[in-house]
């Protein structure tokens, strides 16, 4: 019984993480169409950001208490991310809106190898895998085979937080209204007076907050990063994304949690090859695509002919 | 026919021809006595920092040699990347063995692209010396006169390493390997040698080389409580199942072969975590060596960008072992290859090396390192021997 | 015309291009140094702008058109007279045998993406297919090694079919998941399955053609050709098969038929063509080639592993596709030159190759997002052309 609570409390967290970067897909493929495929490499890069700046106050300010480090690291990332984000917008995912959705895609993914490749040629040792300071406390609590960390609850916590606040930017505010005008209808959207440009970059910005955010709570849960994890989280992000149904953010967050329980349910109920969990989880992901070629909460959208 | 059409391509091809030739002059002469010799390792990827410090030594060993005002020949490295990958190691090799200008080469850390790639030096007949890859099977499943290897194989490696743990009183082992052959057939000598000896193994889990969860299979092993984690392995996983081991509350004793000893593993993972963590290594650590403080201090005069971490006192001898035979007859494959082979005895910068029947190295000595205060330490000078630490019971 | 006019007025347009382009490459391939790589690079560039700034792009474009036999025997020749200048070059015919079985893949690539419009982000997987079908096939069975070659291709055809359903229900981002799925799969499959030999990979045995082995230099009088030189005329053999294969499926009812379904699937399923048809057609055809290309190459390449055949192999596929101009398959034949030789010239870069190579691949979608050569659309004149 604790056994399978503890595999519920992983999965949850894999789960948490997954919808964080699925939330950024789906956010951006609402208001542009695109997907940009570099995102999982913004998780990555976020994590690192988050390092830097961990070390320059280490450096500078030893005597800083552990509370005000994390939070002074969770912005450093999440200001270096989102301003990535609208750099690569403006600069890239806009101009390319006009050709064909295939260049976005291609093009987004090899900028996810130029920051990949960034990081392991640039950063200090940035090959190597890099220790992440423990910046929550690290109490627990263990009965039997379950432990409780309380570092993982804050994690946890603060993903629900990050998620209700998402909630309430897209539902309750002008700008919130002003990126569902633009997803429904760009034309539209700008003869009513919006602010085309705007909305599109803060989008960006706002999926780039939750994407650092998704590479702090990386790095604090496996208290360990790599240059190398980008690629496989944005595959996993993305198939989130898709399984929920593009342009739906509680699609996103279904989705996420839906293949975290894929990979585990693959690793804990086929036990003489926990290897094969991955074929397990993209082979499920391609099942539930013939099923449901839209996702599992598909975009209302009627064809134009 | 239109002849402005072909005025105009006339002059193009003229001008691209200039160019071309243009570009040819520029070739630099080649001096007579130079002899080119090849070094092959992971010089991008994960396991860089490896093969990085292999090829610095290497590199040290031809500066030192051309430094020399005796001897017949001036000696170039030509150093390719095998990216840790078995295909691009076949291309690299043969890339290398191909071209008749190279006399021989230092190679390979990793045993994966080593299996692959000894057919290649085969077939091209490049004598070559495996500098870190530890399969058995890499110098035994063959006799092919151009392949030595001056490390030993796995199977001396798991024989200290299953006898230590015995008798340190280890019962109860958990069992993580990656699915390459490297860790596959660590896997197969370690439980032979350990079951042997009267201990049980619990559990077995097969694990690929990119994997960044592991909380699945640690949760398992952590249900059957194991005494020991042990890693069949590379440093980059290591570190993070060393990691998640601490997240999931498990106190067991962590224990690495051969890929687990770098310094990188404890920068990955810092030196709390590291702590008691033993891994097993062919040869003596450096600052036990009789000329291993000379060669630390040589190699720091370089400038190397890189630190030589475990490979690179196999890679330095190894390249000065190619070069001597060089000297000795000549830039003649073949004959270098029959020189190689004969060496017996010889006293190295890593204690005495003799190449047997398949070219092994048959005089391979395996240290047991244990991680104290943030530094790989040589078991029998650290506290935990001297018994003022203990490993985790 | 007849055929001595037709060779003349083709001299300026094509024969002189084509030796100009054979003493480029030969030197290109032979050049060791780094200056020299430079340097031929830069003159390949002058040549380019300098063509372009006259004009004579429109007149290389209209000759190639008007004797496109003798264009395609121009190239056929300079091919046979690199490998013959390169007999005993081994690593530049390996070189040249990589080149034309990604060719043959991008064939396959171009009839999918290209003509009937179907997203494959798994190329390389089904390259890879290919390959292990040969290497499973010549280890396991007794089977004539010639046989494989199809073989491989068929299963490779065969797997796509696993692929089908979602691949036809799916459209746009949803379908390139699919494909996407299926060869993040297919690698860690391959990497943890011991019978295709884990990440380790696996050896393929030779080719053997009428007691013909491949493995084995040919030594003929005084002169020694490297055993790549036979693998490399058979790789030729099969891009040229596919190369008029594709063409004439372009210029055939067929070619019409993809072409409309990728344009406008409602508007042509008004005029009857079946579109399910025709979207399977495609697949199968160019998974078919694909894996016909990848038994081939693991054959030359003697050893083959996951590592091989990544989802990033796909990416460089599709790129090379993107590169030439989607759609124009002289222009796939150019970038797969360009994407296989250039980042292995320069061993300076090393380290930053894969940096390099993304960041101008980047800035070429940016910048031209239509390819290199990008394809015409079909004219209606009369004259076949």
């Amino acid at each position: 019984m604790d056994l399978l609570l503890q595999y519920c409390i992983n999965g949850l967290m894999l789960g948490m993480m997954y919808a964080l970067v699925a939330v950024g897909f789906t956010l951006f493929f609402g208001v542009l169409d695109v997907i940009v495929f570099s995102h999982g490499d913004t998780v990555m890069i976020g994590s690192f950001a988050g390092l830097a700046t961990y070390w320059w106050l280490h450096a500078f300010y030893p005597a800083l208490a552990l509370g005000w480090v994390a939070l002074l690291v969770l912005m450093a990332a999440a200001v270096t991310v989102a301003f990535l984000g609208v750099i690569v917008a403006d600069t890239m995912i806009v101009p390319l809106r006009k050709g064909p959705a295939l260049n976005t895609l291609l093009a987004t993914m090899m900028l996810g190898t130029v920051l990949r490749e960034s990081i392991r040629l640039f950063f200090p040792d940035g090959s190597n895998p890099q220790t992440f300071p423990a910046l929550l406390p690290g109490w627990s609590w263990s009965s039997g085979n379950l432990t409780l960390r309380f570092d993982n609850l804050v994690l946890f916590c603060g993903g629900v937080l990050i998620i209700f606040l998402i909630h309430m930017i897209i539902n309750r505010t002008r700008l919130g209204m002003a990126i569902r005008a633009v997803a429904q209808d760009e034309e539209a959207a700008r003869i009513m007076g919006v602010n085309y440009r705007f909305v599109v970059l803060a989008t960006f910005a706002l999926g780039s907050v939750v994407a650092a955010f998704a590479g702090v709570m990386n790095g604090l849960y496996y208290s360990e990063i790599n240059f190398g994890v980008g690629l496989l989280l944005g595959a996993i992000g993305f198939s989130s994304a898709v399984i929920g149904g593009l342009g739906n953010i509680y699609g996103a967050i279904l989705g996420g949690f839906i293949f975290a329980l894929l990979q585990t349910l693959g690793a804990v109920a086929v036990p003489f090859a926990s290897a094969y969990k991955d074929v397990f989880a993209f082979g499920a992901v391609i099942v539930l695509m013939a099923w449901r070629p839209t996702g599992l909460i598909a975009e209302l959208s009627s064809q134009r002919v | 026919m239109n002849p402005s059409i072909f005025r105009k391509s006339l002059l193009v091809c003229c001008f691209a021809l200039f160019l071309a030739f243009s570009g040819a002059g520029l070739q630099p002469a080649e001096a007579k006595t130079t002899v080119k010799v090849g070094y092959i390792g992971p010089l991008t990827g994960g396991n860089s920092s490896i093969g990085l410090g292999a090829r610095n030594a290497a590199e040290l060993a031809i500066m030192e040699r051309n430094k020399n005002p005796g001897g017949e020949y001036a000696f170039e490295l030509v150093s390719l990347d095998d990216e840790c990958k078995p295909n691009i190691g076949v291309q690299s090799a043969t890339k290398m063995a191909a071209d008749k200008s190279i006399f021989g080469a230092v190679t390979h850390y990793c045993s994966a692209v080593a299996l692959g790639t000894v057919d290649v030096y085969h077939r091209f007949g490049l004598p070559v010396i495996i500098y870190g890859a530890v399969h058995p099977d890499i110098t035994y499943a063959h006799n092919y006169p151009e392949v030595l290897r001056i490390i030993g194989t796995l199977i001396n490696q798991n024989q200290v390493a299953s006898k230590f743990m015995l008798s340190q009183g280890y019962k109860r082992f958990a069992v993580i390997h990656d699915t390459t052959d490297y860790g596959k057939s660590h896997k197969e000598f370690f439980t032979k040698y350990i079951t042997e000896g009267g201990a049980k193994v619990l559990a077995e889990f097969g694990v690929t080389a990119d994997q960044q969860d592991f909380t699945v299979e640690l949760t398992k092993i952590k249900s059957l409580n194991p005494e020991v984690i042990w890693f069949a392995g590379l440093y980059p996983q290591g570190v993070r199942i060393r990691a998640q081991m601490e997240k999931l509350g498990i106190n067991a004793q962590f224990q690495g072969v051969s890929g687990l000893k770098s310094d990188a593993f404890i920068t990955g993972i810092g030196p709390e975590l590291a702590e008691g963590c033993l891994s097993f290594l062919e040869g003596s650590p450096l600052e036990k060596l009789p000329k291993g403080e000379e060669f630390m201090k040589a190699y720091t005069a370089r400038d190397f960008k890189n630190a030589p971490d475990a490979m690179a006192p196999f890679s330095y001898v190894a390249m000065s072992q190619i070069m001597d035979a060089v000297e000795k007859v000549g830039p003649d494959r073949k004959k270098i290859a029959q020189t190689l082979r004969a060496i017996k005895g010889e006293d190295t910068l890593i204690g005495k090396v003799s190449y047997d029947d398949h070219g092994q190295n048959s005089e391979p000595y395996v240290s047991k390192y244990v991680v104290q205060d943030g530094k790989w330490l040589v078991w029998e000078d650290s506290e935990y021997a001297s018994g003022k630490r203990n490993l985790k019971k | 015309m007849n055929r001595v006019a037709v060779f003349f007025s083709g001299l300026p347009g094509c024969i002189l291009p084509a030796l100009l382009l054979l003493a480029w490459s030969s030197f290109f391939l032979t050049a060791e140094d780094q200056i020299s790589v430079f340097l031929s690079l830069i003159s390949l560039a002058a040549c380019v702008i300098v063509a372009v700034r006259m004009r004579w792009g429109n007149v290389l474009r209209d000759s190639i058109a008007a004797h496109e036999r003798l264009w395609d025997a121009c190239l056929i020749a300079i091919m046979l007279a690199l490998l013959v200048l390169f007999r005993e070059d081994h690593y530049s015919l390996f070189l040249l045998g990589t080149i034309m079985a990604y060719a043959t893949a991008v064939m396959g690539l171009n009839v999918q993406l290209g003509y009937a419009g179907v997203l494959n982000f798994s190329c390389a997987s089904f390259f890879g297919v290919g390959g292990y079908t040969a290497a499973m096939l010549m280890a396991g069975t007794g089977l004539p090694p010639l046989l494989t070659l199809p073989l491989g291709g068929a299963i490779a055809a065969l797997t796509g079919c696993v692929l089908l359903l979602p691949v036809l229900r799916t459209s746009g981002h949803y379908a390139a998941l699919v494909t996407m799925a299926f060869a993040l799969l297919f690698r860690v499959f391959l990497d943890v399955s011991e019978w295709f030999g884990g990440p380790q990979g696996i050896p393929v045995a030779p080719l053997t053609i009428a007691g013909l082995d491949f493995s084995r230099g040919i030594s003929w009088g005084d002169t020694e050709f490297s055993f790549y030189l036979k693998y490399d005329l058979l790789l030729l053999l099969v891009l040229c098969l596919a190369y008029s294969l594709t063409r004439r499926l372009e210029r055939s009812w067929i070619g019409l038929a993809l072409d409309a379904v990728r344009s406008d699937e409602v508007a042509s399923a008004c005029f009857g063509i079946n579109i399910q048809r025709w979207k399977i057609t495609a697949f199968t055809l160019g998974n078919f080639l694909s894996g016909l290309a990848g038994a081939l190459y693991a054959m030359m390449l003697a050893y083959i592993s996951p590592a091989n055949f990544t989802f990033a192999d796909s990416l460089l596929f599709l790129s090379i596709l993107l590169l030439g101009g989607i759609g124009n398959i002289q222009g796939v034949l150019v970038a797969t030159v360009l994407v296989v030789i250039i980042p292995e010239k320069f061993q300076v870069i090393q380290e930053y190759r894969y940096l390099i190579y993304s960041a101008l691949v980047l800035l070429m979608i940016v910048f031209r997002p239509v390819g290199l050569l990008p394809r015409k659309p079909r004219v209606y004149t009369g004259n076949p052309a």
